[in-house]
């Protein structure tokens, strides 16, 4: 395997410049009739980085933009090891939501195809549908979708779309989305929690951020359970994609791609064929 | 190896930065519990990579971090509550920050990609989210916790 590059100080300088300046911003809530929508430095440097990186201001060059995707990679774990320190004192509390714990594996496995599959059935998706709603499309799960049908497969395809879709604007639809459910009143901002554990790692740090601006003193739970669902995520995720999500994906795709799909078979064919 | 290590320590003083205007917490006061973190993620690293055991990497250091926090482990108060100078959403504004700058290298590939797939992408994860959070909650007021 070749060794993946992290150096560029020029990636590190804007870095701790965005920090420095959007720290300084610190948190903002705007009411948009809606309900309020939280912003917080997390956000703003994700978001001026990614204006900062568009192709077009040749600001960045392509290898500096894959230094930075490299980093990020790896920076993620010093954020696991904050999130697990914060787990070790709350260990009892953690075993005693085990049933919850152990039930959102459920619906986060199942979630993304009961909603994913039927929607992309209705828009004329064929086999790309299964790559794309079977996982939320992260590395681990492109793997498995290699493995089985190759990359350049529809399935292969239909996953890719998901995961380049996810790194583009996973983490702030997702931190936009955190932040409305949370003022729904529906949930309990631990289950909330839960449900931004599954996910990428700036995903569910963008998903950590918007909850605890909402619920400043859950702060801590909201990180201690976002951390104990990612870390089940991440042991049996795999198991459970190979196992339970593809051969599910796969045979309701069978059943209902007939009922809800929208070409004959003659367009299908074409379809795969292009 | 010795890459890692720097790039963690670099992340590590952007952070105790950010740390330092966000919340208020001085880089010195903070620098010992932001250097446990960076220890822990790099041994987590080295044990991964030493440890005959084939486990990710998050795993590793995970289980060191929860170890050495938990009451099993002697000092584990002094641990808690060094790394509590460092606040989790200070170490999270840097990722994304990564995360913003890498933006622009997956735009050509974008670009390609038809509107059905943008559609799905926002469905797949809103159901991932939503559903998780609804059986988590429903699983709790099953067993009245925290309700």
């Amino acid at each position: 395997m070749q060794e993946k590059s992290f150096r560029s100080w020029k990636i590190h300088l804007f870095v701790l410049i965005l920090v420095c300046f959007t720290e300084f911003i610190g948190i903002k809530t705007f009411n948009i009739g809606i309900g309020a929508i939280a912003l917080f430095p997390m956000l703003y440097a994700l978001i001026i980085g990614a204006i900062i990186s568009l192709p077009s201001l040749k600001i960045l060059k392509m290898k500096e933009m894959n230094v930075a995707a490299n980093i990020l990679g790896i920076s993620f774990m010093l954020f696991v090891a904050k999130l697990a320190m914060l787990m070790g004192p709350s260990l009892p509390q953690i075993f005693e939501a085990g049933l919850s714990l152990g039930l959102q594996e459920v619906g986060h496995f199942a979630g993304t195809i009961v909603l994913g599959l039927p929607v992309a059935l209705l828009l004329g998706m064929k086999r790309e549908a299964i790559g794309a709603t079977f996982s939320i499309d992260r590395e681990p799960n492109l793997a498995i979708i290699a493995e089985k049908y190759g990359s350049d497969s529809p399935e292969g395809r239909g996953a890719l779309g998901v995961y380049v879709c996810g790194t583009l604007f996973g983490a702030l639809y997702l931190s936009v989305l955190a932040s409305f459910m949370a003022q729904t009143g529906w949930f309990h901002p631990i289950s909330l929690a839960m449900g931004a554990g599954v996910g990428s790692g700036s995903m569910m740090a963008a998903m950590v951020g918007a909850l605890s601006v909402i619920f400043p003193d859950s702060a801590t739970d909201i990180a201690v359970f976002a951390g104990a669902a990612n870390l089940i995520t991440t042991i049996l995720g795999t198991y459970i994609c190979v196992f339970f999500s593809l051969p599910v994906t796969n045979y309701l795709y069978n059943k209902f791609e007939p009922i809800l799909g929208r070409r004959s078979k003659k367009d299908q064919a074409k379809n795969i064929g292009a | 190896m010795k890459d890692k290590i720097l790039t963690f320590a670099i992340i590590g003083i952007i952070a105790l930065m950010g740390n330092w205007i966000g919340y208020d917490v001085s880089a010195i006061d903070a620098l010992p519990g932001m250097m446990i973190i960076v220890a822990v993620t790099v041994l987590g690293f080295l044990f991964a990579k030493i440890v005959p055991i084939k486990l990710p990497v998050v795993i590793w250091i995970s289980m060191l971090a929860l170890v050495i926090t938990t009451p099993i482990f002697p000092g584990n108060e002094t641990v808690i509550k060094l790394t509590e100078k460092v606040n989790f959403m200070a170490l999270a504004t840097p990722i994304l920050a990564y995360a913003g700058l890498s933006f622009g290298k997956d735009l050509q590939e974008f670009k390609k990609l038809g509107w059905r797939i943008v559609v799905i992408s926002l469905v797949v994860y809103t159901g991932t989210f939503v559903l998780s959070s609804l059986v988590a909650e429903i699983g709790f007021r099953l067993t009245g916790k925290f309700h």
